[in-house]
């Protein structure tokens, strides 16, 4: 048992762990990685309802779980390796979107896969065996896409990210949301979270448009 | 599982996942007969299989998810020399976006990975590419007006 307690000790830090983007961004008291967690599992079982065929109990294992390595392995940004250091400068890099080439996007992906998967190894490291593995082979569905519910989630999450850049561009005005339409116009493809985001777009930007 | 009617496939994609398929069938055959899985000395597998070892829940369900996907891939195939200039399923193109560069390769929805540069043919902006070429400038709107400017287009 004691296993189990420093594990739930361990995660509940993600209670308290803002996520970066917003912390670039300068956003005040921006949402912690468990209140991202919270919100896209929940949106993740709704529209789940929509697919057929579909294991509502593994995305919801997968929405639970996807973020866990981030308490040793931190969040990561697309900007990171570019970030500048003056404040300034941070908000106009704000206003684009990253563009590398090829080989950078697997170079900096190989790296966050790496970081990742060692720090989730380290978290889990005392759990049983079973456990153990479920954990892993959920965090590997989602990384990977290895099932329709690991791709699924992989949008998912990142729906909920977007949501929450409308939330907060319409009390702060930032982020700027020209970078994330551009991301998203490459990054979605699933018909359900695509007609949502054109939901988003009418509650959001009913009465000020968006620029680049 | 999630029925589709076509899964795109590159035919290196359709190759790694029937070596994926025949890795963990024979893991399976290994598992029933309680025999130490032999097959891990293989440099081609990638070794995050090993973690489907221990999880004949997670094996079963990726070999059905495998079956139900060479049940339904069409392979994308390399363009006649008269269409090398159209961007179409496999292509990798070169754009302009405002000031920026970028390079995607569209693929089907079970290949596409935009932090890897593979987008997919349903997306907005892979669907939008689609059917044009070298010097075409495609427009994406809603809400934010964007242009595409086609520099390069070729076929691996």
């Amino acid at each position: 048992m004691k296993d189990f307690v420093d594990f739930f000790h361990e995660i509940g830090k993600l209670k308290g762990k803002p996520r970066r983007g917003w912390v670039i961004n300068n956003i005040k008291r921006p949402e912690s990685i468990a209140e991202h967690t919270f919100r896209a599992a929940i949106m993740a079982w709704v529209l789940s309802k929509k697919k057929k065929n579909f294991n509502v109990e593994k995305v919801l294992k997968i929405a639970l779980i996807h973020d866990l390595c981030e308490i040793y392995a931190g969040d990561t940004t697309p900007y990171d390796s570019i970030l500048p250091r003056s404040k300034k400068k941070r908000a106009e890099l704000m206003k684009t979107w990253p563009r590398f080439s090829n080989a950078e996007k697997k170079r900096i992906a190989q790296k966050k896969y790496k970081k990742e998967k060692k720090a989730l190894e380290k978290l889990i490291s005392k759990l049983p065996i079973e456990l153990k593995k479920e954990i892993k082979n959920l965090w590997l569905d989602y990384e990977e896409g290895l099932t329709v519910e690991g791709r699924f989630f992989r949008q998912m999450d990142r729906l909920e990210d977007f949501l929450q850049s409308m939330e907060y561009w319409r009390k702060y005005k930032k982020p700027p949301q020209g970078p994330w339409w551009l991301w998203a116009r490459e990054h979605f493809d699933d018909p359900i979270l695509l007609e949502i985001i054109r939901e988003m777009d009418n509650k959001f930007h009913k009465h000020k448009k968006p620029r680049i | 599982m999630e029925e589709r009617k076509k899964f795109y496939l590159t035919k290196k994609g359709l190759e790694k996942f029937k070596k994926e398929y025949e890795a963990l069938r024979n893991l399976r055959v290994a598992k029933t007969k309680g025999e130490a899985p032999k097959i891990w000395e293989s440099e081609d597998l990638n070794p995050e299989y090993l973690s489907f070892q221990e999880d004949l829940n997670f094996l079963e369900t990726r070999i059905t998810e495998l079956e139900n996907i060479f049940k339904n891939a069409c392979l994308i195939k390399h363009p006649f020399k008269k269409e090398l200039n159209v961007i179409n399923l496999g292509a990798t193109v070169k754009v302009e976006v405002g000031e920026e560069k970028d390079e995607f390769t569209i693929v089907g929805t079970l290949e596409a990975k935009p932090s890897l540069g593979r987008i997919s043919n349903e997306s907005p902006v892979g669907s939008a590419l689609l059917g044009h070429k070298v010097g075409d400038e495609i427009i994406v709107s809603s809400p934010i007006k964007t242009i595409y400017k086609i520099k390069k287009i070729k076929y691996n």
